[in-house]
């Protein structure tokens, strides 16, 4: 299986010192026990490359780009060109020029489903792979994917190797130089608004204490979560305002009034979500 | 038949110099080393005669015992070879000197069985060693049997032949025993007095304890076989006689941890010599077992190798086996280059310090605590930041002791002390980085280098006459390990310079009616840097009545806090700390006086103590406020 694991400039949420992001050296160490990995990063300074080949690696590519410019083109064209089996990424920024949601526009550009959150990964018979999903309250949900296939890391996983500076002095690192590609003209410019407070979920309090710890942290996910496969969009929707009615972002059912119309909800729901 | 005696002679120094370069053409597997023979050959008797004997001495039993035998030994056989000269062959004087050179060595022989028959101490390994006393005895009495016969009865006479076959047996007996036997201490042990790869050490002034700097462009980092180890330190674990001291010195042993620093020479002995007799002395306590093959070119460290990590990071670094070993085997140096190889060019340094590496790496602190945040201790009192003056006459270096709680209030006591006895002072505030002590003795030079070269360019921005500091680590890094990064600085520890203050009246203290105090030496501070009498006057000019715990001064036991021990953690039987605590308590003192950050710590953690623990700038801070109250008393009065 074929590796390649994408790497990103981040920074030290701490120091501000630049940084490899963590769940990308978690990202290398998983994909060492999946099969032969190389790294790839675009952007103007290479030092992700290097760090990437301290944690583990022993070769990664560096596409230079200006700061700034949009790196999904060349990420997209490097991986067709190379034809990995899946994928790996970090997962959210958090300083820097930290992945965000790059890998979720690679995948798009590629026209390839994207599994987040991966806390470990085995490969299973031809063309598949087994995915241990991290999701909310720690539980985990095994997914077996077709490859390829983009994965992010959940910092559930592994912890990452430490940085070897012999190993980072050995690996080597590929400079290969990239057309500019204008940030603009790939993923749609950043939009600025202002900050709104978010809706208070209100919930009857009361009951005993184990209800009240309940309703703080939530109980819709995890062991409550429905699992609802293969629905009309009708009944998925009924389905989810059902939900929304329940946690207590929707007024219920019966108190909704008639002159209110749909698209008050929709925005509602998109608050409880984001 | 006097010639026979004269060719023993001569055959066992034959015979030990071929088993000599046979052992030889192992060491000169290991790596080049510069050695000077020269001077090295004309310092030999001074080292012999100074150095090691102030290391033996400690032991009154072994020490006679050695003088007499070795002593014996050699005299003994240098005079029955100058037998060849007929001369002396046809003198009775001569044959009585002999006869009484060869009784001396039977003496000592009996000493060294004595020793060890009927019962050998734990601390002594068996094996070849158990058979030395009878090679001795054989040597020796045929020896002075012979000698003896040829003194009284002439060179014709029924005794001596059958004398001198005993002397053979036990003579040749020796000389070979020198190749993987007992007697190679003796040989490999004057050339490693010559080769050694620290020459400083047999200098006088303060220890030679800095660690040496690794070139990191090196086509291999740290040692992983043990053909990566330089030539003089094979040859120096060869010269261990397993006596043992520095296991019975050893913390991390006493705890039950699975490391022995006499195993683990004894261990790298193997490693080099694989088919050399079996290691028959204490084992590594609770160790893990280790499957794998041994030669000069096989890995030494790893579940498949000879030692297991777990060894190699129980180590706190501490020096007590450096300094209570004889034949001045260099452990420590052993053991930084072993972790050397597992960190820089495995990823393989214990799983619990992977956080404390990266964040060292990161964020130039162990803890990732911003280094804005490292002077919040002193909230309150007036900590001048050094970049606003440009200079100060002392810059004070605060170290990672700053972020703790309770290491706050030794600093805060200590700069109220400086504010009251006027000291012109600053710190680094947020430029002040971790010096990178705790990187290195995990292995990570490079890291290291990299904050040791970014605090040498901060420091030498600014005009300042001396560092002070209060962490022994820190001290040790700036004082002795930046200097081959270039970084020259006097640098004082804190009990040194409160001493200075009060000895100059600067610090008016009155008497502390504390009880009795104990004071435990910081290893970084005693055995590494020889200072052990100042923080020891600080207490006595304050009027505290002082007792000494056993192990104290340059062989005091460590507190389990150093070399990054704590953050690897390898479970043992007991705490170390735990044990220091009791040994505190053995004296009955109701106060532990300390002076090293990680020291407070570790002491201060042990449950159910029954002792305080201060650092002595707090207890100066006691006898200067108790001066104050006692002031308008004794005005009035
Ligand atoms: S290393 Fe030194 S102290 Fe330890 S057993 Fe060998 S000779 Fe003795
Ligand atoms: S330095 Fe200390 S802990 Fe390490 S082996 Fe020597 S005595 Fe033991």
């Amino acid at each position: 299986m074929r590796i390649a694991v994408l790497l990103s400039a981040g920074r030290h949420p701490v120091s501000g010192k630049p940084t490899l992001p963590r769940t990308e050296a978690q990202a290398i160490r998983m994909a060492a026990g999946l099969g032969a990995a190389t790294g790839l990063h675009v952007g103007p300074d290479a030092f992700p490359a290097e760090a990437a080949l301290g944690h583990g690696l022993d070769y990664a590519a560096h596409i230079a780009c200006a700061a700034g410019s949009d790196p999904v083109g060349p990420l997209a064209a490097r991986i067709v060109s190379d034809a990995p089996d899946i994928v790996l990424a970090g997962r959210r920024g958090q300083g820097g020029d930290e992945t965000g949601l790059v890998p979720y526009a690679v995948a798009a550009r590629l026209g390839v489903p994207i599994v987040p959150d991966a806390v470990a990964m085995r490969p299973a018979t031809d063309g598949l792979v087994e995915i241990d999903q991290a999701l909310p309250k720690g539980v985990l949900r095994r997914l077996v994917v077709r490859t390829p296939v983009v994965v992010t890391v959940h910092p559930a996983a592994p912890p990452p190797l430490p940085f070897a500076f012999g190993k980072a002095r050995r690996g080597s690192i590929e400079r290969i130089a990239a057309a500019p590609t204008d940030l603009a003209a790939g993923a749609p410019p950043p939009e600025e608004r202002p900050y709104r407070k978010r809706p208070k979920m209100m919930r009857a309090a009361g009951g005993s204490a184990a209800d009240r710890l309940k309703a703080v942290t939530g109980e819709a996910t995890a062991g409550g979560a429905k699992v609802l496969d293969h629905q009309t969009p009708e009944d998925a929707a009924k389905e989810v305002l059902a939900f929304l009615r329940r946690v207590g972002v929707l007024a219920p059912a019966s108190a909704a009034g008639p002159g209110r119309r749909p698209a008050a909800s929709e925005d509602a729901s998109r608050h409880a979500t984001s | 038949m006097t010639a026979a005696f004269a060719a023993l002679a001569f055959l066992m120094t034959g015979l030990a110099t071929a088993q000599t370069l046979r052992r030889a053409a192992l060491w000169r597997l290991g790596a080049a080393a510069p050695v000077d023979w020269v001077s090295g050959l004309a310092k030999l008797p001074k080292r012999y005669l100074v150095d090691v004997h102030h290391v033996v001495a400690r032991d009154p039993y072994a020490s006679r015992m050695h003088a007499i035998v070795a002593g014996g030994l050699l005299a003994a056989t240098m005079l029955a070879g100058f037998a060849i000269l007929p001369p002396l062959a046809g003198s009775r004087f001569y044959w009585s000197v002999v006869a009484l050179a060869f009784a001396m060595t039977l003496a000592g022989s009996l000493l060294v069985g004595a020793r060890r028959y009927p019962k050998t101490p734990k601390r002594l390994s068996k094996g070849g060693f158990q058979r030395l006393p009878f090679l001795l005895l054989a040597y020796a009495a045929g020896g002075t049997a012979a000698a003896l016969s040829i003194a009284l009865s002439g060179p014709e006479n029924p005794v001596l032949l059958v004398a001198l076959l005993v002397a053979a047996g036990g003579g040749l007996g020796l000389a070979y025993e020198v190749k993987d036997g007992p007697m190679r201490h003796a040989v490999a042990g004057a050339l490693h007095l010559i080769a050694h790869p620290r020459q400083k050490r047999f200098e006088q002034g303060r220890p030679d304890a800095a660690l040496l700097p690794l070139d990191l462009d090196a086509p291999k980092l740290g040692a992983e076989l043990p053909a990566d180890f330089t030539w003089n330190r094979l040859l120096g674990f060869d010269a261990c006689v397993q006596c043992g001291r520095c296991e019975t010195a050893c913390p991390a042993f006493a705890a039950g941890q699975p490391l022995n620093p006499k195993r683990l020479i004894q261990d790298l002995v193997g490693a080099l010599a694989p088919d050399g007799p079996t290691y028959q002395g204490s084992p590594y306590p609770n160790a893990r077992p280790v499957a794998g093959e041994a030669g000069p070119l096989f890995k030494v460290i790893g579940p498949d190798a000879k030692i297991h990590p777990d060894t190699l990071w129980s180590c706190t670094t501490c020096r007590a086996c450096v300094e209570e070993c004889p034949m001045m085997i260099e452990h420590v140096d052993a053991i930084i280059s072993l972790r050397r190889h597992q960190t820089l060019e495995l990823s393989a340094p214990p799983q619990k310090s992977f956080e404390t590496l990266a964040n060292l790496r990161e964020a130039d602190e162990p803890g990732a605590r911003p280094l804005t945040a490292r002077g919040d201790f002193a909230a309150g009192i007036e900590l001048p930041v050094i970049s606003k003056r440009g200079e100060a006459d002392v810059l004070l270096w605060l170290g990672d002791g700053a972020y703790d709680m309770r290491y706050g209030r030794t600093l805060r006591a200590l700069i109220k002390l400086f504010h009251e006895a006027g000291v012109d002072f600053a710190v680094l505030g947020e430029e002040e980085r971790d010096t990178g002590d705790l990187a290195r003795r995990l292995g990570d030079e490079a890291t290291y280098q990299g904050l040791a070269k970014a605090n040498i360019e901060t420091l030498q921005k600014y005009r300042f006459n001396r560092i002070v500091t209060s962490d022994p680590h820190a001290l040790h890094a700036l004082r002795n390990e930046y200097r081959a990064f270039g970084g020259d600085f006097e640098v004082v520890h804190h009990t040194a310079f409160l001493l200075e203050l009060i000895d100059a009246g600067k610090l008016p203290t009155g008497k502390l009616d504390a009880g009795t105090v104990t004071y435990h030496d910081p290893c970084y501070l005693g055995r590494y840097n020889g200072e052990t009498e100042a923080p020891r006057k600080v207490l006595d000019r304050i009027g505290l009545s002082r007792v000494e715990m056993a192990r104290h001064g340059r062989r005091s036991m460590c507190c389990g806090g150093g070399g990054g021990a704590p953050i690897a953690d390898i479970p043992g039987d007991a705490r170390i700390p735990d044990l220091r605590m009791a040994q505190a308590a053995e004296t009955g003192a109701e106060m532990v006086a300390v002076a090293c950050p990680t020291c407070t710590a570790m002491l201060e953690g042990v449950t159910g103590r029954t002792a305080e623990i201060r650092d002595v700038a707090e207890l100066v801070l006691m006898a200067v406020e108790t001066g104050r109250a006692d002031e308008p008393r004794r005005a009035a009065a």
